[in-house]
């Protein structure tokens, strides 16, 4: 697959990605949102990847969108933003576990795409903010998922504001997951997929959908959503291995990690 | 060959609604299991024929002949009136038919119904009929199969799909807990579709039915079924229903969407028979669909109930209201009712 904005590397069940235009600071532009597309695609159809890594080539993660793809005479085209859209849908929905890693800035449609990953490890460097606001713009569908983070009343004052969010108070208030030093990120990422043991990717992306969903249906609704996840979960062979695993060592015990 | 095309839709009810807390009421239940049942549903409002209360407000038993009359008597009159609606919107009329297929489930007529609704409207003595009688909720799917391919080898020919449920003229309504699953469900309606193969139509007439593919989950068959007791039909549905269908729903779609070199994010339009929260529930969490995807199928469950074979037509007929539908575009229609059977279609804009 030829790639001009990111930089791939799949061995095996991890994928690597970079957002690697660091010239601009991996502003987001549109031949990068179809790269981005295609690359969702090969990784689902054609690879084993069960662990998605994204990161950013150079000083910053991602700087947000591409002005430069905007002149002031261009009628505005609605269906573009739907297409982005779709990305962090595709990522957010990735049979894979997805792991996003923050240094420097972390701006608009990068922070976007760190909200639609499972995990956030940023370094004690990184700095977050949707400054959409200040260009009279709205920061996509981040003003949908940037509440269940961090709280309605944090993310008002973020989005509204387009005020910075240093490292550290982006790990208080829950929108990142793991601080690293200057030098360890990518060390502090690999940790943070360890602390997932066996990975049962299936599981994962049943638990993720109806965690993402938690927030839009009664209790009753859900029950239905719940049961029918649940149902397909323990009908995969992770679960049917896991049981016949712990029957061979003896009582099944909730606590074994099936490592 | 080139494939046929939905070029129009027609539906109808009959005239009473009622909502789940009415039927409570008008059939005097106190049993606190039962009023739990009905008014627990995610269904709003049926469509239903129930007979007048008696002087003391009782609904009077309905015996096998009575049943049969509804059925009769409502079929042959809505079917007529869809038929003429799908052929008008074309502006065509019933003698343009050249072939009909008609679907029910909810009553044996012979003559048959296709021949009746024939009759009335005055159709040409040489049109060509096939009723599929008895197949439940995925026979529509059977019946659109049917028409696809006809209209497929007769490119200019007229070819009327029409499906005539009411439900409940089909088994014994009363307000036992036996009975409480299936008639806290299902509602009457009647729908038509017209196909065919035409020059003149385009995506804004509808979707090119392209591939058909079934899947029999038979290990299940006896957990949807007809009982006859004290001659009348009662009504079965096992309670893992909805989970077997979706345990299996994705081997049909993989089929049909692998042989037509598609991926499940390919499909723009998911068309879902409204056969009840637990199965479309477990459709989507099996295929990965959205509620976003099914939202005309929980529009029809909630305002129709499960309608059987009409139900994928009106939800068909909701996704063509919204006018959001695109030349090029992907759908996939789904249907599943007793065998047990998953019925699927691809179709293109």
């Amino acid at each position: 697959m030829e790639l001009q904005t990111l930089d791939v590397e799949v061995q095996g069940r991890i994928a690597h990605v970079w957002l690697n235009r660091p010239e601009v600071r991996n502003a987001i532009n549109i031949q990068m949102v179809s790269e981005l597309r295609k690359l969702f695609a090969y990784i689902e159809d054609e690879t084993d990847v069960e662990v998605l890594f994204l990161g950013g080539r150079g000083s910053d993660f991602c700087s947000g969108i591409d002005l430069s793809d905007f002149a002031p005479e261009d009628t505005p085209d609605i269906h573009g933003f739907n297409r982005w859209e779709k990305i962090g849908r595709a990522l957010e929905r990735l049979p894979a576990l997805t792991i996003a890693v923050l240094h420097g800035e972390v701006a608009g449609g990068g922070l976007q795409l760190a909200l639609a990953c499972d995990i956030r490890v940023g370094s004690n460097d990184s700095f977050y903010h949707f400054h959409d606001v200040r260009m009279g713009f709205i920061p996509g569908m981040g003003t949908f998922r940037l509440a269940k983070f961090i709280g309605l009343g944090r993310a008002r004052r973020m989005a509204l504001t387009g005020r910075q969010v240093k490292s550290e108070e982006a790990a208080n208030i829950g929108l990142i997951d793991h601080l690293s030093g200057p030098d360890d990120l990518w060390e502090k990422a690999q940790a943070a997929l360890e602390e997932f043991g066996h990975l049962n990717t299936h599981t994962v992306q049943l638990i993720r959908r109806l965690l993402d969903e938690s927030f839009e249906f009664s209790w009753e609704d859900f029950l239905g959503h719940f049961l029918a996840a649940q149902d397909r979960a323990v009908r995969m062979d992770e679960f049917r291995d896991f049981i016949r695993r712990a029957h061979k060592q003896g009582t099944p015990r909730g606590d074994n990690d099936g490592s | 060959m080139r494939p046929s095309r939905i070029v129009s839709v027609a539906t109808t009810n009959p005239p009473d609604t009622y909502t789940q807390q009415d039927l409570v009421e008008l059939f005097k239940t106190d049993d606190p299991r039962l009023i739990q049942f009905f008014t627990n549903s995610h269904i709003k409002k049926r469509h239903l024929v129930l007979p007048e209360p008696d002087a003391g407000g009782n609904i009077s038993d309905e015996d096998g002949e009575a049943l049969l009359k509804k059925h009769r008597h409502w079929s042959v009159k809505l079917g007529a009136e869809v038929v003429e609606g799908c052929m008008a919107a074309q502006g065509l009329t019933p003698q343009d038919v050249d072939f009909m297929v008609t679907v029910t489930t909810t009553g044996m007529l012979c003559p048959s119904l296709s021949s009746l609704v024939s009759a009335r409207l005055e159709m040409r003595r040489d049109v060509q009929r096939i009723d599929i009688v008895g197949m439940g909720c995925n026979a529509g799917m059977n019946g659109l199969l049917t028409v696809a391919r006809f209209a497929q080898a007769n490119p200019g020919k007229n070819v009327v799909l029409l499906s005539a449920e009411i439900c409940s003229a089909g088994y014994v309504f009363d307000m036992t807990m036996r009975t409480a699953v299936v008639n806290s469900l299902f509602g009457d309606a009647v729908s038509a579709l017209l196909v065919r193969v035409n020059d003149q139509d385009g995506a804004s007439d509808g979707p090119r039915l392209l591939d058909f593919e079934s899947y029999l989950v038979s290990e299940v068959s006896q957990e949807m079924r007809y009982d006859f007791e004290d001659g009348r039909w009662t009504f079965y549905l096992g309670r893992d229903i909805p989970y077997a269908i979706g345990a299996t729903i994705e081997k049909p779609i993989s089929a049909l969407l692998e042989r037509n070199n598609l991926k499940k994010r390919d499909i723009t339009h998911w068309v879902v028979h409204s056969g009840g929260k637990k199965v479309v529930d477990s459709i989507k969490y099996n295929l990965g669909i959205t509620d976003w995807d099914v939202r005309h199928t929980k529009t029809i469950l909630r305002n129709f109930g499960n309608v059987s074979s009409s139900a994928f037509i009106f939800s068909y007929q909701e996704l063509m209201q919204e006018g959001i539908t695109r030349e090029g575009q992907y759908g996939v229609t789904i249907a599943m009712g007793p065998g047990v059977s998953i019925e699927t279609a691809l179709v293109q804009w």
